[in-house]
């Protein structure tokens, strides 16, 4: 079971919450990227082996929503929400 | 195993659900008629037999017995509420239970991951989480706690938690 930090409530189970995605890059600028640069950002999913940034939605608890940093080796949480309690 | 707790579904509550920033929220219902707001996260306050439940980041459920219902309806008057704030009647929404006795906190722990324990989940404590999979609103209340259920799992958890006390 992950322990995921919440702002609001302190850490919970993560059975409390539901996994949001991903966090995109930014939106490229559309006069100055290319093709390639549009197609890697509109499709490509970051799904690296280490700390991955993700949205978080604490949907049977409190509503809020989080990002995180998630070790995909080892579920650790290697850095939650400043704020979390 | 069997567990040394009962259970026993409650009356509906009249039920409140209050968004919007505290200072909104008392300028439009007046201070008078709330109980405080709990200065911590998913904890309650309680007076005049009105409990304010701090639920969500700028968020709260007002609660009292039924008989209120109309009185602190013509008091928050949701329908006429400013755009800062947002009341919501929700009192037939939710289907509540206390299980009370010795075991009433293993018996919770089989559907419910909070930490029950008095370090963690104080007298005043309130947060939702969830029960047997579905999202529920659980508090302390004395011998025990109270959860409560959307009223459309009302039957199913009633069932759930008969299946646990055999």
């Amino acid at each position: 079971m992950m322990l995921i930090p919440c702002p609001f409530c302190g850490n919970r189970s993560e059975s409390e919450f539901a996994y949001g995605g991903p966090v995109k890059p930014d939106r490229p600028d559309s006069h100055v990227t290319d093709d390639e640069g549009w197609v890697a950002f509109l499709t490509t999913v970051p799904n690296p082996v280490g700390p991955v940034h993700e949205h978080w939605w604490h949907v049977k608890g409190c509503g809020a929503w989080l990002t995180i940093w998630r070790d995909t080796r080892t579920h650790d949480i290697v850095e939650g929400p400043p704020d979390a309690g | 195993m069997s567990y040394d707790a009962a259970f026993a579904r409650l009356p509906v509550n009249a039920c409140f659900d209050l968004k919007g920033a505290e200072s909104a929220l008392v300028e439009w219902i007046g201070a008078e008629m709330l109980p405080g707001f709990p200065a911590d996260a998913n904890r309650c306050r309680k007076a005049n037999g009105v409990s304010l439940d701090h639920v969500g980041p700028r968020h709260w459920l007002l609660q009292a017995d039924i008989d209120r219902e109309d009185e602190l309806n013509g008091a928050l008057r949701p329908h006429e509420a400013p755009a800062e704030v947002s009341i919501v009647r929700i009192s037939d929404t939710m289907a509540t239970f206390r299980i009370t006795g010795t075991d009433a906190a293993h018996m919770l722990a089989i559907g419910c991951p909070l930490d029950l324990h008095e370090a963690a989940f104080p007298e005043d404590a309130v947060s939702f989480t969830e029960f047997f999979g579905q999202k529920a609103l659980v508090r302390r209340c004395v011998g025990g706690f109270e959860v409560s259920v959307e009223q459309s799992f009302g039957d199913m958890t009633e069932d759930y938690l008969t299946r646990a006390l055999r």
